[in-house]
């Protein structure tokens, strides 16, 4: 095979050049999304020189999300963001479905207090959401670089990282200080060698499918008013993969996705537009989509082992925030991604004004940063929840507790008569035995959750 | 006008128009959504801007970059900026404007820019265009126009500053013009491909300031616009493939596959042969250490 040329934003791998004593900036920060927007409006602020590159034509321009944007970490940036943010529905409805084939049983819960100022989570369209926290980023002086691909790091004498090489001509770019942004797949990381667990096993890949409906069809099928938005994750609907779903209420359209275990998604053979054909089939979910038109189709690999898959997060002359360092929660009932990237951005951009202001930028330093992130949420809560994402990855969370639960709940409900009604006791040995639980198994997940989550 | 317009002498003017690439179009309705995020220049445009800046380089013509539409236009204009063209010049009419109205425009920019020798355009525009603004631009100028270009062949010997084109007829029929004075040329889209923008020359211009001409007014016809249809989605059109071509070459061609490009393979094997196959692919081209 003849060796073909390097595609357009392939790496380059890194590249040596003597140590610029005149950098062209300050920093550099590689992707507009959250985190990296979150790091350009810190620096920007403090008056430093940033650089915000970005591949896509526009921040957010991939627009592969679905989830809910949880703001608060937005408020120590943007006071009343609220008043500006482009959302699309604020979440007042939180229904957690665990599913069989046939059944559904669902904890559903909401509160008008959500739906008021400051609010607690919104759905939003990432193209409108990333563009507008760059638009701050840029206001507050940081330079918007779009269409524009880093594809290697520039070291300098003593190795340190001292840019990035960008996929345009003469693309070189010098900074003191690169701040990795680029993803869940970050190349520069890999390059940087802060990355040390790419194992497929530590990742999930999200399906989404967004289908139109009229706003008012929404609103009915979804019990909602006004703006008011309904947020379902489910589990028990990825038959044989480990993984779970989604349902989650835009304006004018509905997200509706799964969240597939890599190696179990490979041993399968299934494709992930099957199974999300397969939950909107469901009796549970077909009544909330049915007459809607797909309108987009995407998928997109998600950190999802949390703490176990984290990189490194600093080297010398480089910091790493968001899906990069694997910043994303995915803990059974708390499913979070755009807070802890914007969290993880927020303290790489605090933590390299200091850098900038001590002139040192070295990975002894730069250590600070995982100092400061263990001190907030974004680094607490993957320390605290370490063990969540293995346990609601197991086949019992995945598997034999929905059937347990649903059989029990239908056999509780189920009106036998003339025959006398059974002990809740007695039912629930009959369907731990019919869904092949073990007191055991119970026993031993009871007392992982609550290590994780207690 | 972001800088002077040049010295006297040869210089080519190219023609852009800032236009929605991604227009939502509801296919029932025929409603139209327009997101101002995916306005740009359509392939035509790039295939314009990019053969006028060889032409300009074959014989050392500056480039000039003019458009007609709103401030928004300005981004396409410092587009062409940042990847050779030597000054930007727009005039300031709304985004939507009929095509005498919009030619008006563009002529009182082309009037600005001495020794105009060549205008580049798009053959025709992404929205509703159907061609007719270069035209009414060479009526304006008194010049010819050649349209439909597919090619142009700047290595033959010409003489002094001319040039050959080609250009698409009807059923299949390719024409060889030979340019040596003052022409309106408007190209097919995917007739060339835009240089990408060096990064320096992109932070340079991202910010040029281009000062707009006053627009003139829109004329007045008696003939008007008492009904329209809704919008449909433009198809794309790609360039026709080489005539000498056997049948099967011309399908690939028009298709994409085997051109340009390394040829695909296809192989039989066990997926694990096959995963070390796509490895071996994926380190060819540097995404693997």
């Amino acid at each position: 095979m003849s060796k073909p040329d390097r595609p357009q934003g392939a790496p380059a791998g890194t590249k040596r050049i003597p140590t610029p004593t005149e950098p062209d900036v300050d920093v550099i920060v590689v992707g507009a999304g959250p985190a990296g927007a979150a790091a350009a409006l810190v620096l920007a602020r403090a008056g430093r020189s940033v650089y915000l590159l970005e591949r896509g034509p526009f921040p957010g321009s991939k627009n592969m999300y679905g989830g809910v944007i949880y703001g608060r970490i937005l408020d120590t940036l943007i006071p009343r963001w609220w008043e500006e943010a482009p959302v699309q529905r604020w979440v007042t409805r939180r229904a957690t479905m665990v599913m069989t084939p046939t059944q559904a049983l669902t904890i559903d819960y909401r509160t008008a207090a959500w739906g008021e100022a400051p609010y607690n989570g919104a759905t939003a369209f990432r193209p409108d959401f990333d563009a507008w926290l760059a638009d701050h980023a840029v206001a507050a002086g940081a330079t918007l670089v779009p269409s524009t691909t880093a594809v290697g790091l520039l070291r300098g004498d003593r190795g340190q990282i001292v840019g990035v090489q960008t996929d345009r001509p003469d693309g070189d770019l010098t900074a003191r200080l690169v701040i990795a942004c680029d993803g869940v797949n970050s190349f520069l990381a890999k390059e940087a060698g802060l990355y040390h667990h790419p194992e497929a096993e530590h990742f999930t890949l999200g399906a989404k499918e967004v289908l139109a409906l009229p706003r008012d069809e929404i609103e009915k099928r979804f019990g909602l008013r006004g703006l008011e938005g309904a947020d379902f994750e489910i589990i028990g609907c990825t038959p044989g993969i480990a993984g779970g779903g989604f349902i989650y209420t835009n304006l004018e359209s509905v997200a509706v996705g799964v969240v597939l275990s890599l190696e179990d998604l490979k041993r399968s053979g299934k494709r992930p537009e099957e199974l999300i054909a397969g939950l909107k089939a469901h009796p549970a979910v077909a009544p909330l989509v049915e007459g809607a038109e797909l309108t987009e189709y995407s998928a997109h690999l998600i950190p999802e082992a949390g703490l176990h898959m984290m990189p490194e997060l600093y080297g010398p002359g480089m910091l790493v925030a968001g899906d990069a360092g694997a910043f994303c929660l995915a803990a059974g009932i708390w499913l979070e991604g755009v807070n802890f990237a914007i969290g993880s951005g927020k303290v790489a951009g605090e933590v390299a004004v200091q850098a900038l202001r001590a002139g040192d930028t070295s990975a002894t330093f730069l250590g600070r940063y995982q100092d400061a992130l263990t001190d907030t949420f974004a680094l607490a809560d993957h320390i605290k929840l370490q063990g969540a994402p293995a346990l609601v990855m197991s086949d019992n969370v995945q598997r034999r507790y929905p059937e347990l639960v649903c059989s029990l709940v239908e056999s509780l409900f189920t009106v036998t008569n003339p025959t006398p009604k059974k002990g809740a006791l007695r039912l629930a040995r009959e369907a731990a035995k019919g869904s092949g639980v073990r007191l055991r198994d119970l026993a031993r997940d009871g007392w992982a959750a609550l290590r994780s989550y207690g | 006008m972001a800088e002077p317009a040049g010295p006297a002498g040869p210089t080519i003017a190219v023609a852009l128009k800032w236009v929605d690439l991604r227009p939502d179009i509801d296919r029932v309705t025929g409603a139209t959504h327009h997101d101002v995020r995916f306005f740009g220049c359509s392939a035509a445009d790039q295939a314009a801007l990019e053969h006028a800046l060889r032409i300009g380089e074959r014989f050392g013509w500056p480039v000039v970059a003019v458009s007609a539409g709103p401030a928004e236009a300005d981004a396409v204009l410092r587009d062409a900026l940042a990847v050779g063209a030597s000054a930007a010049i727009r005039v300031d009419i709304e985004a939507g404007a009929r095509s005498q109205h919009s030619a008006a425009a563009l002529h009182d920019a082309l009037a600005t820019i001495d020794g105009l020798r060549l205008v580049c355009c798009g053959d025709w525009s992404l929205d509703r265009g159907s061609g007719s603004v270069p035209a009414f631009v060479a009526a304006h100028l008194g010049w010819g126009q050649a349209l439909g270009l597919v090619g142009v062949d700047l290595d033959g010997d010409a003489g002094d500053g001319a040039f050959t084109v080609t250009r698409r007829l009807d059923q299949g029929r390719r024409e060889v013009l030979r340019i040596d004075g003052p022409a309106v040329l408007s190209f097919e889209g995917g007739t060339a491909e835009l240089r990408r923008a060096p990064l320096a020359a992109v932070l340079r211009t991202r910010d040029a300031a281009i000062v707009p001409l006053a627009g003139p007014p829109a004329p007045h016809h008696r003939l008007r616009v008492v009904h329209r249809g809704p919008d449909r989605p433009r198809a794309r059109v790609l360039p026709p493939p080489d005539a000498s071509l056997s049948p099967r070459e011309r399908i690939l061609a028009l298709t994409g596959a085997l051109v340009e490009r390394t040829p695909p393979r296809t192989v039989v094997c066990e997926p694990d042969d096959a995963a070390d196959l796509i490895l071996d692919q994926l380190r060819a081209w540097g995404y693997l250490d």
